[in-house]
């Protein structure tokens, strides 16, 4: 069953992004865009999942789309066109990196202070998110003092302290048990859906997982000769629109036969890549 | 102690209890003074003649001045030294001064001894030869070690302060000032005790301002071993002294340090 919904404007545009890093194309023309999905009577933001094998070239794109580095080719662009710029996109890299001397609260001030916020207003948005992420019991912390998971939030909450719609995370799966699997993947739909225009984009190669919050998967991938050996850089080798196919947006999605099915067919084609 | 407990002090890779590692020091340091009770060398002063020595240094000699004007130089020197050695560690995020840095770097190879002359010429001799000296001994390892530690952090520290949109000033401030402040009080406490291994040297150029440095010298030029340890024992107390000092500050300033280091 789908989800009545139509698409809006373009949130996102990567346009033929390439990427050479000495005799290797690691990025070849990559080219997709994310649009809003509109549903009545409900805020919903995207979320994109980006699959592709280890050291396909998925964290280099996540660098370009987050304008922390430069492609060789090709552009991105935001909201009505806009070039994206670093600072504009919120990144949740893979280790959560944050501000070791700081405490949990002094790190989500300074993202907002960072990005030219008063300082009393940065206070009040730290609270808020602190009690948002259930993180205000851990508000004096040091990063040192937080489990994985709690460390995760503290890094999402940061991205989140200055209005950012789009949100870039890598490899927001890996390493976790299944408790913080869930944990996570709630709280990633959570921020999608805070604002109609939020958009998060997840780098993985954790298929299951990427199915379950995404409602557009994306395959980057290489191409290969019959025999095998890769003959060109990454690009978007196939997408799935999971609304489309009734598979997104739903609490119980992962128990669906269409989703087993689905992710057959993924697992068969991830290999490939 | 149980049979575990001691098979743990013996074990690689094991943490054992507070109460363990201090008597482990404390068998170290009763370890130390036996064979130094024992030792089989007649010209070696015993401890009791070096406590003795101390005594008459102490209450004879004017020991106290003499260590006041020791303090006073290394404090000096290591106040000199933390101003130049940081801002030359933090100017490696630019560019154009990291030759500078690196040449900086590499005249830790230098001795002293040739660099007298220069330096003489340069600061007129006395007080301010001394502190010189001393400086330039202690900042060329000091930003050698300092460099080190700001070209090391992570890329990823830097790329994440500027998504959160951070200009390269507050980057520069939180990441390699502020990110790095434990480290460099730990490379302080280093470099300081290089500032007393130099002492000796540096105040014997020009004894006649004093300090323990130029009243070791004299005790070893008349052969007096038990005065001479009687004064490496002060200068070791001191150094440890301060060591201890400083990681007390480590603790207070940056209390997140401590909660990174991994116990084995």
């Amino acid at each position: 069953m789908s989800e009545v919904s139509t698409l809006g404007d373009v949130l996102l545009k990567v346009e033929e992004v390439s990427l050479r890093l000495g005799d290797v194309q690691v990025l070849d023309k990559v080219q997709f865009e994310v649009r809003d999905r509109i549903r009545v009577g409900a805020c919903t933001g995207q979320i994109v999942g980006i699959l592709g094998p280890s050291g396909v070239g998925k964290t280099r794109l996540l660098r370009i789309i987050a304008a922390l580095d430069a492609p060789d080719a090709g552009t991105v662009t935001g909201l009505k066109g806009v070039q994206v710029s670093a600072g504009h996109v919120g990144v949740v890299f893979q280790d959560y990196p944050l501000l070791r001397h700081r405490s949990v609260r002094l790190n989500l001030e300074i993202a907002g202070i960072a990005n030219g916020m008063p300082r009393a207003e940065a206070r009040q948005r730290a609270s808020q998110l602190l009690e948002g992420f259930r993180l205000a019991d851990r508000a004096s912390y040091y990063p040192a003092q937080l489990s994985g998971g709690q460390r995760q939030r503290v890094a999402i909450a940061q991205q989140l302290v200055s209005p950012k719609t789009l949100l870039l995370m890598d490899e927001p799966f890996s390493g976790l048990d299944p408790a913080a699997l869930d944990e996570v993947m709630h709280l990633i739909v959570e921020v999608a859906n805070m604002n109609e225009l939020n958009t998060i984009l997840i780098v993985t190669h954790d298929i299951r997982a990427a199915m379950a919050v995404s409602d557009t998967l994306l395959m980057l991938g290489r191409d290969r000769s019959p025999e095998g050996k890769i003959v060109s850089g990454a690009r978007i080798q196939g997408c799935y629109d999971l609304v489309e196919k009734g598979l997104a947006w739903r609490a119980e999605v992962m128990e669906l036969p269409a989703f087993a099915q689905l992710e057959k067919e993924i697992r068969g084609r991830f290999k490939q890549l | 102690m149980s049979r575990a407990a001691i098979l743990r002090i013996f074990l690689p890779n094991r943490a054992v209890d507070p109460a363990t590692a201090l008597f482990l020091v404390a068998f170290w340091v009763a370890a130390m003074l036996l064979v130094w009770l024992l030792s089989p060398f007649a010209s070696l002063p015993t401890p009791v003649e070096v406590w003795r020595a101390l005594g008459a240094l102490w209450w004879k000699h004017g020991m106290g001045p003499e260590l006041l004007t020791t303090i006073k130089l290394i404090l000096h020197a290591l106040l000199l030294t933390i101003i130049l050695s940081m801002l030359l560690s933090y100017a490696t995020v630019i560019a154009f001064f990291r030759p500078l840095v690196a040449a900086a770097c590499k005249l830790r190879f230098l001795g002293l001894t040739g660099l007298v002359f220069p330096f003489t010429l340069l600061t007129g001799g006395g007080y301010p030869l001394k502190v010189a000296l001393l400086t330039f001994g202690m900042a060329s390892f000091f930003v050698t070690s300092m460099a080190q530690v700001v070209v090391e952090i992570p890329r990823v520290q830097f790329d994440h302060m500027r998504v959160l949109g951070a200009g390269e000033l507050r980057i520069l401030w939180e990441v390699v000032v502020r990110g790095t402040l434990d480290k460099a009080l730990d490379v302080l406490r280093q470099n300081a005790a290089i500032g007393w291994a130099m002492i000796t040297m540096v105040e014997g150029i020009s004894r006649a301002e004093g300090g323990v440095g130029a009243l070791i010298l004299n005790q070893n030029k008349h052969f007096l071993l038990a005065e001479v340890y009687a004064i490496l024992l002060v200068i070791l107390l001191l150094g440890l002294g301060m060591d201890y000092g400083m990681g007390v500050l480590t603790n207070l300033i940056c209390p997140y340090a401590r909660l990174e280091r991994v116990k084995r």
